[in-house]
């Protein structure tokens, strides 16, 4: 995994249509009970493939809080430190389970200044082999200049 | 659990008993307001920084944050949930159904699980963020319910749609986010087999 910060993303460096850096996260057991534990969440669904199972599930799965960390890692990696998140909207699908890299990508939707700020909205989409895990929206500012 | 999300082929025509019952909980809360056991702090900013490998300066160094609009350190937004995480008492967590505690709220939860609609399965999560926490940022977290659907028959059996928001405050009162939640609670006996092997 490879985590490089756009030095500063400003309003003159995004247009419509631009598609962000695809991300292709390799998800294990260690990818998913390190998020669910620095996210304080102890369902044993997120650390237990056992107990998962016995749920139905295929395997122990990613908890909806460490989806929403790699999808704002995602997007700041593409926008930079200046960058705040405005919102993160997604439809949830396919779980997250060990063995199944999880592909992101995303394409800039719309792009307007408001508040001497740049407001993007991003549509996202993070899938693996089962299908969608997440698509959804992101809005983040970035300084206009 | 089911790996696709469930898709509506059906909407009752006409409200039911049990979710007429259920109306009464639309606007009121799913359970108590709560407080963050600790407020947000270095070492749970560094524990997420960590275990998602994200990289970002502003969440761990103070000079490169300082140069940004945050001029400070700020927490990774998506960890908003993180700090109300109720603490858990471990043993008998699997029991429970992964329930961090056993309180039991009068929420549309219980109703559900009571009528055999004890399938849960989470479709919808819309995080908004008005500010970066800072260290020190003390939050307290209420919830409302929002909505609860008519009967819907879907891929995953019938069900209800259940939405509620967390509305999260600092200690000075300011709302700092808010997170938009949907479950689906179905009744597994009623999965079509043939619907869900049609699922795609």
């Amino acid at each position: 995994m490879s985590a490089n910060p756009a030095e500063r993303l400003v309003a003159k460096d995004v247009c419509v249509g631009d598609e962000l850096p695809p991300f292709s996260l390799p998800v294990t057991s260690t990818v998913i009970v390190s998020g669910a534990i620095a996210s304080r969440d102890f369902m044993p669904a997120h650390h237990d493939g056992e107990f998962a199972r016995s749920q139905g599930a295929p395997d122990m799965f990613m908890n909806i809080l460490t989806t929403n960390g790699y999808v704002s890692r995602f997007i700041s990696d593409w926008a930079g430190p200046e960058a705040m998140i405005r919102k993160i909207a997604i439809r949830l699908g396919a779980p997250a389970v060990p063995g199944q890299p999880l592909r992101f990508g995303g394409t800039v939707t719309h792009v307007f200044t408001e508040a001497s700020e740049c407001v993007i909205e991003v549509a996202v989409r993070a899938a693996n082999d089962m299908g969608d895990h997440a698509t959804g929206t992101v809005v983040v500012t970035v300084p206009a200049a | 659990m089911p790996r696709q999300r469930p898709r509506t082929t059906m909407t009752e025509p006409a409200t039911d008993a049990l979710r007429e019952s259920l109306e009464k909980y639309i606007g009121q809360p799913m359970g108590p307001p709560s407080t963050a056991p600790d407020p947000v702090n270095v070492p749970m900013i560094r524990h997420w920084v960590d275990a998602l490998d994200d990289r970002n300066p502003v969440y761990l160094d103070a000079d490169a944050a300082a140069a940004t609009r945050f001029g400070e350190i700020v927490a990774p937004p998506a960890m908003l949930q993180a700090w109300t995480m109720p603490r858990p008492k471990i043993a008998g967590i699997a029991e429970r159904g992964g329930a961090p505690d056993d309180i039991v709220s009068d929420n549309p939860i219980v109703p559900l699980d009571e009528a055999g609609y004890v399938g849960t399965l989470a479709t919808n999560s819309e995080l908004e963020f008005e500010r970066y926490l800072k260290v020190g940022d003390q939050l307290h977290v209420s919830t409302k319910v929002e909505s609860i659907s008519q009967l819907k028959t879907t891929s995953l059996g019938k069900g209800y749609f259940l939405t509620w928001v967390y509305t999260y405050t600092s200690g000075d009162g300011d709302v700092v986010g808010r997170q938009l939640f949907r479950i689906f609670k179905f009744d597994p006996s009623t999965i079509d087999p043939a619907m869900l092997a049609g699922a795609s």
